[in-house]
């Protein structure tokens, strides 16, 4: 079997000072930051990264917390593993979406070990968490060597595996606002096994007026049919300031099928995953639009 | 550059030096000599290795053996009270819940701690729970019976325990 | 069949205790001291001529102890054909040229295996590219370029089968239809890894190797062959093997590199492939494309049947002229076909060979046949049932000139199949159908290409003074429970508990020749074997018996419940352990042997004996996107008297799920030779979550051949599962199929085209 055959220098942090002071030590080429390591070993394992300095902050439990607030919304430290989002009763309670998209990712020796910002700075296009949260209209904090910042979780991810952290940077906090009323969130992927990563998949969160007819704000992500998690935002248009219909939707799916720009490999062609978007984002707002209503 | 591990083994305690570069199944494996935990995958995806760590079911191939620094780590070999099968193993024999058995170890080990964690499970509760792990023999219904079965031996050992 | 005390009965698993806590030694778990690791470098060229190899560097570097090229072998050419010396086309290690992505050129030995790792990017290997070829209709072309310098046109062998007028059986039929299919690969997947480990004795010369295998005694032979050594100084030892499923009756590189790597350094060495050697460098399912042409009658009855077959052999041949083979035999299976012509070509090219996969021959034969019989029954407006039932083959069928059916339950199981969906599927909804198929698998097969001079299985026994027996068997188990059934009927057949017997399995050594697990043999062949030992044993214990009783010649004494008494008189009998002891001391204090064997004759060609089926499942299809969900299954099963339950339905699951496998999403693409999923995270396993559950009904039969009347129930089930969900897809949606692995986008599409053609009536 392959293991790691190339050894590398082991750093472990007690506090995220410590960690960021390692960071700015060494160059991006040569260090790397593990979390829980459920992509990144098996990268090394194939030789695709190797490092010099591997700096694990696993071990950073002032990063694994969940916190709500009535007015201040969601704060998870990055390094919660994915089984305490999903089995969090306050998440199940007032971001159920959450819990269910952890529900279906990967297994749950996965979950058990891997974190949500692990999964998150990993930045693969198919990743879960971070459609469900550019839904969500989350907010992500790095903490770096000229402090902390934080950014729209739509803005992070840039390319496959490529994220806007600047050297010496780490996600620290992911936020996520209180829903406003009247909203509903689905999310869902497709792929023909279950627990699989997702040929496509789609969040989508619909706000409805007060008379719960018309739709007031609607936020639409596809995950692995882009180099990155993408915002639709020609479907959101369709969608926003009407009362949405099975017809509304479907033209909806259309319209992000078209924003899509999947890629042809062995698992399926463009053409079929824009079919999966046109689809499942019909689907994902009839439940949406249910949720939003009961809201 | 060696670096020291500490941790408990199946209720034993380990003080050892490792390279950084292990994974955990290769210490359990290779430096422990605890053979029982296989591997299937170079890509983490079979759970074939899946141990307990502080309870809970996690890949041993896809943790680096001093991220399980001051952890608690329990393999099949741990499983046994003494000559005793445990009742999860128990229900595996009775069940046929095996073939060729490479996998077994893994089913076995996620199956604990599915059943500390929920007790009475499924059907549909394992087969979630159990999604992971690669059989190629079984067709998994028998381990799922398995499972289910082990789940009501359980609980009657803990009825019978406090009776007593 | 009630009367036996232990055959039928459902029986824990006799290796279940070590596999369960993880006591169970597997070859992958064993390390000797002293120990090398050994690593193969690979050809990265589907083609190539070797100009030069220079191992100086990695020699030289720390820890290496042996670097070997296809030079320092002896260079036999070995392969499982023996019988045909220009099929035996494998050597250890490459020779002059490189003829798949992967073929070995250069092993190494090193104290760790990351040591030996790193060696192999030392070694310089200087190639002259070649051109390759990749598809079998390519293959054939006069100027394809060729792989064996001797074998023209790639053509690795061609068979032809004919019984019956068949063109005036076309002539005289109301209904003909043509249909092509194409089938791509599957892989073994088994979870433990090819691995071997071999250790030399300085000393004698001789050669231990413990492997993953399915035949000790095939691998004993391929090393026999590849060594230029006599089979007597290698013994083979089978431990614990976590799955083969056809991938492991070869000889593979790492056995015969290991063994050369110990013959060199003295020192013990392991090979385990890793799991992207094991997808791209190990054998797999033959890729086939099928040309099937069926005659029918207006009320279904099938008049003839014309089967063209070529095959994507890849670089060696291994195994592979075995399923082409079967795969014709099997076009016939399970119906009275009057007329019958077939011609399959298997050809060589540029790729990793391939051969068996569980059910080879059978699952890609039968695909086409279910498949063609819907149609055919849609055209001519029969039931799937009733065209099946029309044609099925019953006790006493013959093939002329090929095989012969004894015990048959088809009729029956399909009843009981056709009883079930009445009663339990009322329900179906719009998107929902059921697709009905029959199957049939033989109990091991009848022909010797291996050439061995020995009986095709053979078994011994030795019983102790307290009437414990040891019993010898060379039959592999690799999960399928073979163990478990040997005991079962040593137990029955001397009248004794499974407590009693202690099994001593799978050592060349040790025990009399066996095959190995494939075909289904071990049931019907070293069942056969065990029983004949036990049988022999039992004798002599009656010999005893009868002698201490001094009855009349003419009463029959039985063994059973761990007595020996009169058959007629039970309460007259002395205990089994008794006798054991008088047997001993009466004799000289001589052990009580007792040997016995198995081989098949006058069963034809193919196999002694025909489990039957039959298989319906309940498909719902989401029809805008494609996904098939298979949420039911029932099984009719003959496997003639069934020796333990809980054997043959962990074998009838295994077979659905990995019929499910190839149906639905497993494959293996290529490009120019190379695979593109060689890992489990791309190529997809039917996990948990997408497993049905599986409702199985027993249909019992006494098999004559059998032991006990058993049957095979090891592969069938495998077959009949894709063909049903593709019928059931093409019922409900009208979708039609010509390969398998239907995945999503592949029914989307084809519900598409059904789609349009559906409109275009309309459109006139």
């Amino acid at each position: 079997m392959k293991n790691i055959i190339f050894d590398f220098e082991y750093l472990a942090p007690k506090t995220l000072e410590e960690a960021l002071t390692m960071l700015s030590q060494y160059n991006e080429e040569e260090r790397k930051v593990i979390a829980g390591g459920q992509s990144l070993l098996i990268l090394m394992r194939q030789k695709l990264i190797t490092p010099q300095y591997l700096i694990d902050i696993k071990g950073l439990s002032d990063l694994e917390y969940i916190k709500f607030d009535k007015k201040e919304g969601l704060k998870i430290g990055a390094l919660t593993i994915h089984r305490a989002v999903e089995l969090s009763p306050i998440i199940q309670k007032e971001f159920s979406v959450l819990s269910e998209m952890e529900q279906n990712l990967s297994n749950v020796e996965t979950r058990n070990w891997g974190t949500i910002g692990g999964d998150i700075a990993h930045a693969d296009p198919c990743g879960d968490p971070a459609v469900v949260l550019i839904a969500l209209n989350a907010r992500l904090k790095l903490n770096g060597p000229s402090g902390e910042r934080t950014m729209d979780a739509e803005d992070f991810t840039v390319d496959f595996f490529e994220t806007a952290l600047q050297p010496g940077e780490l996600l620290t906090e992911i936020q996520v606002p209180v829903l406003p009323p009247n909203t509903g969130v689905k999310f869902t992927k497709y792929n023909q096994i279950s627990g699989d990563l997702g040929l496509a998949s789609v969040a989508m969160s619909i706000t409805l007026d007060k008379d719960k007819k018309t739709c007031s704000d609607v936020r639409i992500a596809l995950g692995g049919v882009a180099p990155a998690p993408i915002r639709a935002k020609k479907a959101e248009d369709i969608l926003k300031g009407k009362k949405i219909s099975d017809a509304l939707l479907a033209e909806a799916g259309q319209a992000a099928s078209e924003e899509a720009s999947p890629t042809t490999d062995i698992q399926a062609t463009d053409e079929y995953r824009r079919e999966l978007v046109k689809v499942l984002v019909k689907r994902v707002g009839v439940e949406a639009l249910a949720r939003a209503k009961k809201a | 550059m060696k670096k020291q591990l500490k941790f408990i083994v199946n209720g034993n305690p380990y003080d050892i030096w490792i390279e950084p570069r292990l994974l955990l199944v290769q210490v359990l494996r290779d430096e422990l000599r605890l053979t029982g935990t296989h591997r299937g995958c170079d890509s983490g995806t079979c759970c074939v290795c899946t141990v307990n760590i502080d309870g809970k079911a996690v890949k041993s191939c896809s943790v680096l053996a001093l991220q399980a620094n001051g952890k608690e780590v329990l393999t099949i070999e741990g499983m046994a009270n003494g000559p005793k099968l445990h009742p999860v193993q128990e229900a595996f024999v009775d069940n046929w819940a095996f073939q060729c058995g490479f996998c077994t170890s893994g089913q076995i080990m996620a199956s604990n701690a599915l059943l500390k964690e929920n007790p009475n499970p499924t059907r549909e509760e394992v087969q979630h729970a159990m999604d992971g792990h690669l059989c190629r023999c079984t067709g998994y219904n028998m381990i799922n019976e398995a499972i289910r079965d082990a789940a009501g031996r359980l609980q009657a050992q803990k009825s019978e325990e406090k009776a007593k | 069949m009630s009367e036996y005390s232990i055959i039928g009965k459902p029986t824990r698993n006799v290796d279940g205790p070590a596999k369960v806590s993880g006591e169970a030694i597997y070859t992958f778990d064993m390390v000797l001291p002293n120990m090398l690791y050994g690593k193969l470098l690979r050809s990265p060229y589907p083609h190539a001529k070797i100009i030069s190899i220079d191992t100086s560097e990695a020699e030289k570097l720390q820890g290496v102890k042996a670097v070997i090229t296809g030079k320092d072998t002896p260079g036999g050419k070995y392969g499982l054909w023996r019988r045909f010396p220009e099929l035996c086309d494998q050597t250890a290690l490459a020779m002059d040229k490189v003829r798949f992505i992967g073929d070995p050129v250069a092993a190494v030995a090193a104290v760790t295996a990351e040591i030996a790792e790193r060696a192999l990017d030392l070694i310089n290997v200087e190639y002259e590219i070649l051109p390759a070829v990749f598809e079998p209709l390519e293959a054939i072309k006069d100027d394809a370029p060729l792989l064996h310098d001797d074998i023209s046109n790639n053509i690795n062998i061609t068979r032809h089968v004919e019984w019956g007028d068949v063109d005036e059986a076309f002539k005289n039929s109301d209904y003909v239809r043509e249909d092509r299919f194409i089938y791509g690969s599957q892989a073994t997947a088994s979870t433990e890894v090819h691995n071997s480990l071999a250790s030399y004795d300085k000393g004698t010369g001789r050669l231990t190797v413990w492997s993953s295998t399915q035949s000790p005694y095939y691998l004993q032979l391929g090393l026999a062959d590849a060594l230029k050594m006599r089979e007597g100084d290698i013994r083979v030892i089978k431990p614990h093997v976590g799955g083969g499923f056809g991938g492991k009756n070869s000889t593979m590189p790492d056995s015969v590199n290991a063994a050369l790597l110990s013959m060199k350094t003295g020192m013990p060495v392991k090979i385990v492939y890793n799991r992207e050697e094991e997808f791209t460098c190990t054998e797999h399912r033959t890729a086939m494309n099928l040309a099937v042409k069926m005659g029918f009658k207006k009320d279904g009855t099938i008049m003839a049947k014309e089967f063209k077959l070529i095959t994507d052999g890849g670089a060696y041949t291994a195994l592979g002229p075995t399923a082409l083979y079967l795969t014709g035999t099997y076009a016939t299976f399970p119906y009275n076909i009057p007329s019958y012509r077939y011609d399959g070509v298997r050809t060589y090219n540029n790729k990793m060979w391939s051969t068996s996969v569980r059910s080879f021959g059978a699952t890609e034969a039968q695909y086409a046949t279910e498949i063609q019989l819907d149609r055919a029954a849609h055209d001519l407006g029969i039931s799937p049932i009733e065209i099946r039932r029309k044609n099925a083959m019953t006790p006493g069928y013959e093939a002329p000139g090929q095989y012969k059916v004894g015990s048959c339950g088809l009729l029956e199981c399909i009843d009981k199949v056709e009883k079930r969906i009445k009663e339990k599927w009322t329900d179906l909804s719009k998107d929902e159908g059921v697709g009905f198929t029959t199957f049939a698998y033989m109990c091991g097969g009848i022909f010797n290409w291996i050439d061995t001079p020995y009986a095709f299985s053979g078994a011994m026994i030795k019983v102790n003074i307290d009437g414990t027996v040891d019993l010898f068997t060379q039959a592999s188990d690799i999960g399928q429970g073979t163990n478990t059934v040997n005991v079962m009927i040593c137990a029955e057949e001397l009248g004794i508990g499974i407590e009693d017997i202690r099994l001593h399995p799978a050592d060349t050594a040790t025990t009399p020749v066996d095959l190995g697990a494939w075909a289904s043999r071990e049931t019907m062949m070293n069942g056969n074997a065990v029983k004949d030992a036990a049988r022999n044993v039992k004798e002599k214990l009656i010999e005893i018996a009868r002698m201490k009783l001094g009855e009349n010649i003419v009463y029959d004494l039985e063994a059973k419940n761990k007595r020996i008494y009169l058959a007629i008189r039970p309460e007259r009998g002395f205990s089994y352990y008794d006798i054991v002891k008088d047997a001993i001391k009466l004799n000289d204090g001589e052990p009580i042997i007792g040997v016995g064997h198995y081989t098949p004759h006058r069963k034809g060609m193919v196999s002694p004996a025909w489990a039957f089926g039959s298989m319906a499942v309940r498909v719902k299809v989401d029809r805008e996107i494609g996904h098939v969900e298979v949420k039911d299954v029932i099984v009719a099963h003959d496997c003639g008297q069934p020796i333990n339950p809980l054997g043959v339905r962990g074998q009838v699951e295994g077979s659905v799920h990995l019929g499910l496998g190839w149906g639905l999403c497993e494959e293996q693409p290529t490009d120019n030779g190379m695979v593109l999923n060689p890992s489990f995270a791309d190529y997809k396993i039917i996990r948990t979550r997408d497993m049905p559950q599986i409702e199985l009904h027993e249909v019992l039969t006494h098999e004559p051949e059998g032991p006990f009347g058993a049957k095979e129930s090891a592969e069938g089930a495998v077959g009949p599962t894709a063909p049903a969900i593709a019928n059931a897809i093409f019922h409900i949606t009208g979708a039609e199929f010509s390969s398998n692995t239907l995945k999503p986008e592949k029914v989307w599409r084809a519900i598409r085209e059904a789609e349009e053609k559906a409109k275009k009536p309309a459109k006139r």
